[in-house]
């Protein structure tokens, strides 16, 4: 039974495109057949996180209009045997496709696949309305900002009112010291806000932007932000895992500290 | 204890949900936040006849509340209003249920 989950925020720049590129090759590494869709016509970027720009000739819109086959258009990634891309266009606009064609085309991807995620674009225009139209299940990405948190719960809000049977949340750039120290919101706060199910909390970490540099996703090396991607796929895949400790291991002299001041 | 390692704790954080509940309200009631305002500025005016204010910390906004009978929270409108001392106390027409120097009205 294929699953099809669409990954958005509302809020641009919060990590979508890389929750997406990373859940998609830990489902893959897991030994699930999975497919990336980008959604975002115009803006396309899945490619160049993943490493796969090179290879594009077909994308969603050439499928779509019936210029190629759906399989001409999927670039198989051969770093992992069970992924796939189908790229975005990156010369039209969000009205190039519908939501019925959105939907008629992950049906179509059902058979041969396990996973099918969609790399929703920033917003709530056509462009949210076509990746969320085929989807059975949504992943909201937002950071722990106000103005990121305002925003997942107006998708949230969006998503409900649509009928999406699941809806979670991934927790994306969390620094631990920060929290202990007051400045960020926590996890909790944000799960005490949101009232959602938190399916994963996805610290802040520079290997992110090395990997993204690198078109290398990280959720197969044993950085704390790859591990917590893995631990996101798992649960996904109905696996019941706590979430990842995420504070940094912290000398004698600092724990001394945080004890005095809270004494 | 915290000047020992010159730092000290602060509270962005809390400011941040503090905000951002209040905006989530009005979001989602279709309230404007200067609708708040307004409202604020009238009731300090009405309640000032009776009683002297500290105005400066008087905490308007709205919340959520749960109801009996009714499926989803209502949107409710919570004020903190301290209160120095009463001016002109006409106890028959006061309705306000007075709780130590703090006065709430929800």
């Amino acid at each position: 039974m294929s699953k099809v989950i669409v990954i958005t925020s509302g809020k641009g720049g919060v990590g979508k495109t890389t929750t997406t590129a990373n859940i998609g090759t830990g489902l893959a590494l897991l030994g699930f057949r999975t497919v990336l869709i980008d959604t975002d016509i115009g803006l396309r970027n899945l490619d160049v996180v993943m490493g796969l720009e090179n290879r594009i000739i077909y994308n969603l819109v050439d499928v779509v209009e019936g210029n190629c086959r759906m399989k001409q258009a999927l670039i198989k990634d051969k770093r992992y045997p069970n992924l796939y891309l189908l790229p975005s266009a990156q010369t039209r606009d969000k009205t190039a496709v519908n939501p019925g064609q959105m939907c008629k085309l992950t049906d179509s991807l059902k058979e041969d696949f396990d996973y099918i995620l969609l790399d929703c674009p920033a917003g709530i225009e056509q462009g949210f309305q076509n990746a969320i139209a085929g989807a059975d299940r949504a992943l909201v990405v937002t950071t722990p900002e106000v103005s990121a948190i305002r925003d997942a719960d107006r998708i949230i809000g969006l998503l409900e009112a649509a009928d999406m049977r699941e809806v979670d949340l991934v927790v994306n750039r969390i620094r631990m010291d920060m929290v202990r120290r007051g400045d960020m919101m926590s996890i909790d706060d944000v799960a005490d806000i949101l009232a959602v199910n938190i399916i994963g909390a996805v610290p802040d970490d520079e290997d992110i932007v090395v990997s993204t540099n690198q078109g290398e996703p990280l959720v197969d090396t044993d950085s704390l932000a790859g591990q917590a991607f893995l631990n996101i796929c798992k649960r996904l895949s109905g696996e019941e895992i706590p979430l990842l400790d995420l504070a940094p291991q912290r000398g004698i002299l600092l724990r001394l500290s945080d004890f005095l001041k809270r004494a | 204890m915290g000047w020992i390692f010159f730092s000290h704790k602060s509270n962005s954080g809390e400011i941040a949900r503090r905000r951002l509940k209040q905006v989530l309200v009005s979001d989602q009631s279709g309230c404007s936040p200067g609708l708040i305002e307004g409202i604020r500025e009238e009731l300090i005016g009405v309640l000032s006849r009776y009683m002297e204010l500290d105005s400066g910390r008087v905490d308007i906004g709205l919340t959520w509340m749960e109801c009996v009978g009714t499926k989803t929270p209502m949107a409710a409108l919570s004020a903190r209003i301290p209160i120095r001392r009463f001016t002109n106390m006409r106890n028959e027409s006061c309705f306000l249920t007075i709780n130590s120097k703090t006065t709430t009205i929800v």
